[in-house]
């Protein structure tokens, strides 16, 4: 297989990963009244073989947050943080840990801070992005990460990655933001911005 | 020895004891375990998708139709005697409800499986599949043991079957 995407387009996707995580870390900072850093977009293409192991352990237990993203970049957005982080998160909303709100608060969180991202990207590029209403699951993370690869490996032996790391300041708690487009989905996107 | 990483679209076969072969956080993939547990041979692969189809460009062996005979081509080859081969089923699960399918997916990939191993007239001996649990597989080939594990748990043999504690 070749590369998918050259040099230029992944600086161009990393920089709309960027502003994308800009605007959802500033929502997210709203939503929870307290300051949120973030990290250094990373955007990349690797095998679907290796994507679990680049991301974090395996079987280590996570809550997942998906969005299945329609439009012209069909994608997947998918929120990783630790079950601890996401009790912290929800007490930082005033709910009890492991309350029947808890999961829907969570959803509400993922909501807020993914279609935060989608409108900056889509607002910078004019392409339109659907998200639909979030899924959340906690279970090990090659379970969550694989399930949303596998629905994309027909197509392509790789995938491309744009992944941010979002930090509640003060409380140690923090957010992996991961957008996967499907195989050849970012070509719109890189079309509008004149790198295709 | 150490264990063998069998990761999305691989698949391995061995004879080495203490040696197992291992695929961590299964969700709507399929671990297919296919073992001669009297040679102590056994091989395990990690479908992804249930049909090759028209997907010509990418690794076949993500793909059950490719898979499950390529597995038994490799157990064989190893020494397992195919009238005994006996398979086990791990996975299959609905990780995010609703979202892209991935239900469907899981599903989807059982059936097809089941369906190549049909035809190849393989027996299915055991399985931990659907759900909306992740799973981590492992199988040691000279022990002919398969121990399955969800998030959080501990490992379970799954086969051979084990009678109930008293």
């Amino acid at each position: 297989m070749s590369t998918l995407y050259n040099d230029l387009q992944l600086d161009a996707l990393r920089e709309l990963a960027n502003i994308g995580a800009g605007n959802a870390s500033t929502a997210l900072s709203g939503m929870l009244g307290r300051p949120v850093d973030l990290t250094v977009p990373h955007a990349r293409v690797i095998p679907m073989s290796e994507a679990v192991e680049a991301l974090g352990a395996p079987e280590a237990e996570v809550t997942g947050i998906a969005l299945g993203v329609h439009g012209d970049m069909p994608s997947t957005v998918l929120m990783l943080l630790s079950p601890v982080d996401a009790e912290t998160l929800c007490a930082l909303l005033g709910l009890e840990p492991g309350s029947e709100y808890a999961e829907s608060a969570l959803g509400e969180i993922g909501n807020v801070v993914g279609t935060s991202y989608l409108n900056a990207l889509a607002g910078m590029t004019g392409i339109a992005l659907e998200p639909t209403p979030p899924a959340t699951a906690t279970d090990m993370l090659g379970s969550l990460v694989q399930a949303v690869l596998a629905t994309r490996a027909a197509l392509s032996d790789e995938a491309l990655l744009l992944d941010s790391c979002m930090t509640v300041e003060g409380e140690g708690c923090s957010i992996i933001f991961l957008l996967a487009p499907d195989h050849g989905g970012a070509g719109q996107l890189l079309g509008r911005l004149g790198v295709s | 020895m150490s264990d063998t990483m069998v990761r999305m679209g691989e698949l391995a076969a061995s004879k080495a004891a203490g040696a197992s072969l291992v695929t961590l956080g299964l969700g709507s993939c399929i671990g297919l375990v296919l073992l001669d547990r009297r040679v102590g041979v056994a091989g395990l692969a990690h479908i992804v998708l249930p049909d090759s189809t028209g997907h010509d460009e990418v690794n076949p062996l993500k793909f059950a139709d490719r898979a499950v005979p390529e597995l038994l081509r490799r157990v064989v080859a190893l020494g397992a005697r195919k009238p005994l081969v006996e398979a086990v089923l791990v996975g299959g699960a609905s990780m995010f409800a609703g979202i892209g399918g991935s239900m469907e997916v899981g599903a989807r990939n059982e059936a097809a499986v089941l369906a190549a191993l049909g035809g190849l007239r393989v027996r299915v001996n055991a399985a931990a599949t659907g759900g909306s649990r992740g799973r981590t597989v492992r199988v040691d080939p000279g022990r002919g043991i398969v121990l399955v594990r969800e998030a959080g748990g501990k490992d379970r043999q799954l086969h051979p079957p084990v009678a109930p504690a008293a």
